[in-house]
């Protein structure tokens, strides 16, 4: 087949993580004739945020353990009130089969001292994590090329492509020969999680983030590009990190009953939220942060209270299932969890639907407003769904295609679509701005850390909205002479879009909620007869238009 | 430069270039890998791990080591 031939199927997956490998398996089981094709834009291997490893189930109820109902509830009072539990609910039901599957699929679910999976609390209230090891995404990953899918490595979404109102497919480009392509389906599944790469991390290392910074908000301007809807943007989540290694540990810490402490060894927590570190994430930044404006840093996680297996399996999880290199990182440091608490700061802002609640809008199945087109994983609001939430909504999501069995599109408008980009890559390679995109890139996330991060303010949003707007004007002539430049420069696009959002959403809620992640010094009041509503951001015709979501 | 690549024990398969999330690594003329983009580096170990003879080690930068 020609390079310049569209590929042609009947769901086109974009993203193959956690969510899209699932989408993608349950749409073969269900029909083995269907025509799945998976973009993604690394290795479908080592792909997505759980691509090195995951070591444990984050929010799974286990018969016996929990309920869908106390989950559910668990969820409303981490969202704080600002909540749509559609999502979640297709969560909670569908959390266990995923694990049931995953282990049928080879992971290993540890087993504790009764028999029983090793259930901990992360959660505000009620046990839904369950402890997990082995290579997740390589066995994820193979179960979805033997369900029969196409997957095409190194190749990233640049739009969907839409015949009338529907979903048509999308343009890619293939990081290795530097073609855009067209890929055309009457279904497509936006899987390409959240948005890592907003606030600066205070290394001041553009990759050194949090979540996965692999993922920049591309899922969310493609969708609303499209016509589908966003919520969630003034939730600007950050966490605990630990100083200066991007690793992980937060809810493998908090789950084991780790301690956050301060400079002088107290359990400061026991002075914000009577759940301590298990309150919901907004109020344990908030605290932290007020500890160290306050002079009582540095905060840590502290562990030499813990008994020595419990320790173990701490070690474990992170340094084996998770993260071999954090290991590297505490030795080279000399940190020994059983005598040394860990240090932690508070990370740059980001946003991310399977950490909080920005993404985008979608149904039980994940369906958007635009026909045809799905969302799962990180990209989509799916309020604290972590893993389980994408490996669920992308089944759901693959169910509902199955079931509505769209014809193929015609594909008469990829070429207009194809000419656009091409006209767009040609610009980006005469790069009249002569700004190198990590300049560009360092500049817009700068601006997030001073004027959207938290504490917020009406005049401090306003004036980023400002500031960016040359930004804008300038990001079509960044310079980009190769295929991996011109990706660079659409993920800054697309996190600039995500940023720029983030600050029209947190302008709009004139009130405080969330913890630290909305606060608002000009509204330090939560209002919830006003805005106990989530934010529901539109296109329009000049731009986002912005409104409480009608109950 | 994140990482430390043996190239004495290197045999070129190409596992880590392939397998590495962020685009980082590629082959140059002879087959040998390289950093092309270490920005793009997030320290995540998936080259150590994939390289079947054990000759990559993540060094962290020195700002952060």
């Amino acid at each position: 087949m020609s390079p310049h031939e569209p590929v042609r199927g009947d769901f086109l997956i974009i993203g193959g993580g956690a969510a899209g490998c699932l989408a993608a398996v349950r749409a073969r089981e269900l029909n083995p004739d269907l025509e799945v094709v998976v973009l993604e834009k690394a290795h479908l291997s080592r792909s997505g945020a759980a691509g090195r490893g995951m070591d444990a189930l984050n929010n799974v109820v286990v018969p016996g353990v929990g309920t869908v109902e106390e989950y559910i509830e668990a969820v409303e009072i981490m969202a704080d009130g600002v909540f749509e539990p559609t999502v979640s609910r297709v969560i909670g039901q569908r959390s266990f089969g995923i694990l049931k599957r995953l282990e049928d699929w080879g992971l290993d679910f540890p087993r504790g001292e009764d028999g029983g999976y090793i259930v901990n609390q992360f959660h505000p209230k009620g046990r839904f994590l369950v402890e997990m090891r082995g290579e997740l995404k390589k066995i994820v990953a193979a179960r979805t090329l033997e369900a029969g899918a196409r997957v095409f490595n190194r190749h990233v979404a640049l739009r969907l492509i839409k015949e009338g109102p529907s979903i048509a497919g999308a343009a890619a480009l293939d990081l290795k020969s530097g073609l855009i392509r067209a890929f055309l389906a009457p279904a497509v599944l936006l899987a390409a999680g959240g948005a890592a790469r907003i606030g600066l991390p205070n290394t001041g290392y553009l990759h050194g983030t949090f979540d996965c910074p692999w993922c920049n908000g591309e899922a969310h301007w493609l969708g609303y590009q499209a016509g589908a809807r966003l919520t969630g943007f003034e939730y600007t989540g950050c966490s605990s990190m630990t100083r200066d290694f991007n690793g992980p540990g937060l809810s493998t810490f908090i789950r084991h009953g780790a301690w956050l402490v301060n400079g002088l060894g107290e359990r400061f927590m026991e002075r914000y939220d009577e759940r301590l570190e298990r309150a919901p994430a907004g109020v344990r930044m908030k605290a932290m942060r007020e500890e160290i404006n306050a002079g009582r840093g540095p905060v840590a996680f502290s562990f030499s209270h813990l008994p020595p297996e419990t320790i173990e399996l701490i070690e474990s999880g992170i340094f084996e299932a998770e993260r071999p290199t954090m290991r590297d990182y505490f030795r080279a440091k000399g940190i020994d969890l059983k005598r040394q608490p860990v240090e932690v700061v508070t990370s740059e802002v980001y946003l991310c639907g399977g950490h909080g609640l920005a993404g985008l809008v979608g149904d039980a199945w994940g369906q958007t407003s635009v026909p045809g087109l799905f969302a799962a994983g990180d990209c989509l609001a799916n309020p604290y769904g972590f893993l389980p939430g994408a490996m669920a909504l992308g089944e759901a999501a693959a169910e509902r295609v199955v079931e509505l069995n769209r014809p193929r599109p015609g594909g008469g408008a990829a070429a207009g679509v194809l000419e656009e980009l091409e006209k767009a890559a040609a610009r980006h390679r005469r790069g009249g701005l002569a700004v190198p995109v990590r300049d560009f890139e360092y500049k817009f996330r700068r601006l997030v850390n001073e004027y959207v991060a938290p504490p917020k303010s009406g005049p401090k949003l306003q004036r980023f909205l400002d500031e960016t707007e040359s930004l804008v004007r300038d990001q079509d002539d960044l310079p980009a002479g190769e295929p991996h430049e011109l990706m660079k420069v659409f993920e800054a696009k697309a996190g600039l879009f995500c940023a720029r959002l983030a600050a029209r959403a947190s302008l709009f809620r004139t009130e405080s909620r969330f913890g630290l992640y909305h606060q608002r010094v000009d509204f330090p009041e939560k209002d919830d007869a006003g805005w106990r509503t989530r934010v529901i951001i539109s296109p329009g015709p000049d731009g986002p238009v912005l409104a409480k979501e009608k109950s | 430069m994140n990482l430390a690549i043996d190239l004495d024990c290197c045999t070129g398969c190409g596992a880590c270039v392939e397998y590495c999330p962020g685009h980082v690594l590629a082959l140059d003329d002879q087959g040998r890998p390289f950093e092309k983009h270490p920005d793009d580096c997030w320290y995540c170990g998936v080259c150590q791990v994939e390289c079947p003879a054990e000759c990559i080690e993540v060094v962290f930068p020195y700002l952060i080591r």
